[in-house]
């Protein structure tokens, strides 16, 4: 337990630890041989719940960590605390028993899976891009950006916090590619034969929710349909036979720079 | 089957706690108030729990492990009636997988990370807590879970995280004993609820993912002293050190992390072992690992073993054989047959003979690519390049298995096998790790491929006599519940969603569902208070139970 990192507070009803702000310290142990040893110790003590790519688990409820964006650490020191103690009222537990250095080099390999912008050098134009967004390309119709578009498709507004460039090509040119199941489309029939389509927005055991073209919300108990067809293609077209390649160079551009900065 | 309810209005006039409000807060610290009263659990009681099905005696409900309630007042006719009775909330939040017991109107919960309360079964509301104290460097794989106590007498039994056996006051909550079972420190934890055998408590033991040497112990309840242990993996000079390459065996994990069964005519405990270590990496282990994965029969007095089936030999995927044994007697092929069923982690189902462990019965019940089959002695016949790449290989089923630790159930009344099934798949990666005491040692692990929603998860109705599907109810997108049979011919079960239902035990039908809100990783019970059934599940952090009006 790296208690040295801890300062004594004495209060009337008895002794009680404190960490020190989360901002006060900056990872001493963040080279890139850092990140390579955490990786491997990360592979040892996290990969279990989080995956061996750190993709995260349903099943073990453990969150993908390689967005840049942590549910209970905004900073290094954040995360390093998270990692040494786990976060109480989760299943996730703490490895306190590890040296500091060792979690200092969780918390670098860890920082190491964000997509950094730094890393790219794209060839569109962000500026270009989002005209095309707005207009020729017809996304917005579809696609939330900050506040602004339709519901139809993925929100964006941060998707550079989870896409790579060549990933969000990918997602333009063959959108059937990678599709979300959230993204899959659900085709209903009633007792009576009549039949509803729509975005999968829930599916459990009992019940189901779709959204339709209208964007209003469908509600069906699963008792109550014949049938259920389940479409896991996307309802997205793909950019190639409307755009160039140069402006789907530029639209990469503008969705690459969609991004939630780290501690905004 | 019938008149059964008959038994339940007999012997369940009087609960001890109904009618009497603690003045205790809803969460009381430490011990507040004794339980008015309590009648010894003498081992005839547990040896006799299906006789009094208005208690919940054990983890499994009997030493057969059936998980079957002879209650039937909650039927198919009425279940859709079934309505919210109380809640009981567990203030340490974290995934409750306790399965309480009921005592005579008390229910005992455990809680995390190693705490029980003691409630009045009728209302929830609770009479003392034990809290064990727990050191900070606990090595735990997989959350601060407890999955419930054992009782004897007036005294409970309950594992710790910290690898520790504790006996507790069943009255008043206090501590009689406490005794180290392993060095938490290494890599050892405890999870699991105790059997009691007679006059012994048996215990396993967790960390298969720290490189342990497993084993199954069993103590005596006045004193905690350890009456014997049968390691898991056998040592220098004994049968089955052999199946391990070099030093390996004082690594391999093998672990008994879930409560077992237990026939009274054999004499024989049945316990399920956990994976080799480290979990992926086979080189270093090279050998069948015996006793890894393994289906254990022990001699209930001396911990001899008397006969081990081996459902992976070399398992290099992390399918322990942590499953519940289910003891029944069926006739097969015209010979009545003492027999155990077990659907195994490794996606077969297996029926064996209790006696001597002979194989009877084995058939895929979930989506497996990784054995072509099984041979005439129930070994499997490995399918070419399905092992762990430093690449990654794609393999069904997944790390959590065709089933994994979640209870089955099985109706006496349908002859049906019941179990919670998962057609997935992961992609599984080898690396090199050395051993370091007290820390993971798996040497590899794996990843999803596709997200869940593409994958089949069903409560499937197993024949035990062929291993055949009987039905299926499907769940969307999967389950992580132990299952409750009961002589109202129902099936109950929930979800990862946070659904509580109950299946028409014949069809597979369902008949009711409840939002209970959060996962359910545990696994039902059903009892009596007052003449009236009780069905109990733990969902989240709350204990919900359901009655009829």
């Amino acid at each position: 337990m790296g208690v040295a990192s801890f300062v004594p507070v004495v209060l009337v009803s008895g002794f009680f630890w404190i960490p020190p702000p989360a901002e006060a310290q900056e990872n001493p142990f963040d080279t890139e041989v850092d990140a390579r040893i955490g990786g491997r110790v990360f592979l040892a003590e996290c990969g279990r719940c989080h995956g061996n790519d750190a993709k995260g688990n349903d099943e073990t409820d453990a969150p993908d960590l390689t967005r840049g964006r942590f549910r209970n650490a905004s900073t290094d020191a954040g995360l390093f605390q998270v990692i040494r103690d786990g976060v109480p009222g989760t299943t996730m537990i703490g490895i306190g028993w590890a040296p500091d250095p060792t979690i200092w080099q969780i918390v670098a390999y860890v920082n190491s899976l964000r997509i950094d912008p730094a890393d790219y050098d794209l060839p569109g134009s962000v500026d270009q891009g989002r005209r095309i967004f707005n207009g020729k390309g017809n996304c917005a119709s579809c696609h939330v950006v900050h506040g602004i578009g339709g519901r139809l498709g993925p929100d964006l507004s941060t998707v550079a916090n989870r896409r790579k460039p060549e990933e969000l090509k990918t997602d333009l040119t063959d959108p059937d590619e990678t599709v979300e199941p959230r993204w899959w489309t659900l085709k209903v029939t009633r007792a009576d034969g009549s039949v509803a389509e729509g975005l999968r927005m829930n599916e459990d055991t009992f019940t189901l929710r779709i959204m339709d073209g209208d964007e209003s919300l469908r509600h069906f108990s699963k008792k109550d349909l014949r049938s259920i067809e389940r479409i896991e293609t996307s309802t997205m077209p793909s950019v190639s036979g409307t755009l160039t390649a140069s402006e789907v160079d530029d639209l990469v551009a503008y969705l690459f720079s969609l991004r939630k900065e780290s501690g905004t | 089957m019938k008149g059964l309810f008959l038994i339940l209005a007999l012997v369940a006039p009087v609960s001890p706690g109904m009618g009497q409000e603690p003045s205790s807060p809803l969460r009381p610290l430490r011990k507040t108030e004794a339980i008015p009263s309590l009648e010894p659990v003498t081992w005839e009681r547990l040896r006799n729990a299906a006789e009094e099905p208005q208690n919940w005696l054990m983890y499994s409900g009997t030493l057969d492990s059936q998980r079957f309630s002879r209650l039937d007042q909650v039927r198919r006719e009425n279940v859709s009636e079934l309505e919210l009775k109380w809640a009981y909330q567990i203030p340490e939040i974290d995934r409750a997988e306790t399965v309480p017991l009921v005592v005579d109107g008390v229910m005992f919960i455990t809680e995390s990370p190693s705490n029980v309360v003691a409630v009045d079964a009728g209302t929830g509301r609770p009479y003392w807590r034990y809290e064990h104290e727990l050191p900070e460097d606990l090595r735990i794989c997989c959350g601060r879970n407890n999955r419930g106590v054992a009782i004897l007498g007036e005294t409970l039994f309950m594992s710790t995280l910290d690898a520790h056996l504790v006996a507790i006051d069943a009255r008043s909550g206090s501590l009689k004993w406490n005794i180290e079972v392993a060095d938490h420190k290494a890599g050892y934890s405890k999870t699991e609820a105790p059997l009691v055998v007679k006059d012994l408590v048996v215990t396993g033991i967790a960390g298969g993912e720290y490189g342990i040497r497993g084993f199954l112990d069993a103590y005596k309840p006045h004193t905690g002293e350890r009456a014997w242990r049968l390691y898991t993996i056998p040592g220098p000079g004994e049968p089955g050190n052999e199946t391990w390459a070099g030093e390996s065996w004082k690594t391999g994990g093998a672990p008994t992390w879930i409560t077992g069964s237990y026939d009274p005519e054999l004499n024989l405990i049945y316990w399920g072992t956990g994976n080799p270590g480290p979990d992926w990496n086979g080189e270093v282990r090279m050998g069948d690992n015996l006793y890894s994965d393994s289906a254990l029969g022990v001699e209930a007095d001396t911990g001899k073993l008397a006969w081990y089936f081996q459902f992976t030999p070399w398992d290099v995927h992390d399918w322990d054989a942590i499953q519940v044994p289910i003891l029944t007697d069926l006739e097969l092929n015209g010979e009545a047959r003492k027999v155990m069923m077990w659907a195994n982690r490794n996606s077969f189902y297996y029926t064996l003979d209790r006696k001597t462990g002979e194989f009877l019965v084995g058939k895929p019940y979930a989506k497996q690519t990784w054995a072509e089959g099984l041979d005439e002695r129930g070994r499997p016949i490995r399918a070419p390049g399905k092992l762990p790449t430093p690449e990654g290989n794609v393999v069904s089923p997944p790390i959590l298995g065709g089933t994994n630790w979640y209870s089955p159930a099985y109706s006496p009344r349908t002859e049906l096998f019941y179990v919670n099934a998962y057609d997935g798949e992961q992609e599984y990666f080898i690396r090199e790790e050395e051993y370091r005491e007290g820390e993971q040692y798996t040497g590899g692990g794996a990843q999803n491929v596709q997200p869940i929603d593409k994958y089949k998860s069903a409560i499937r109705a197993l024949d035990p006599r062929t291993g055949d599907l009987r039905w299926e109810f499907e769940i969307q997108p999967r389950s992580s519940s132990g299952l409750l049979a009961t002589a109202g011919d129902l099936v109950f079960g929930g979800t990862v969603d946070g659904y509580f239902f109950a299946l028409d035990a014949e069809s597979g039908r369902e008949l009711w569902h409840v939002a209970v809100g959060a996962r359910v990783h545990s696994a039902p019970i059903t009892y009596a208070v007052n003449g009236r059934q009780l069905v109990t599940i733990a969902a989240g952090n709350v204990v919900f139970t359901f009655g009829l009006d």
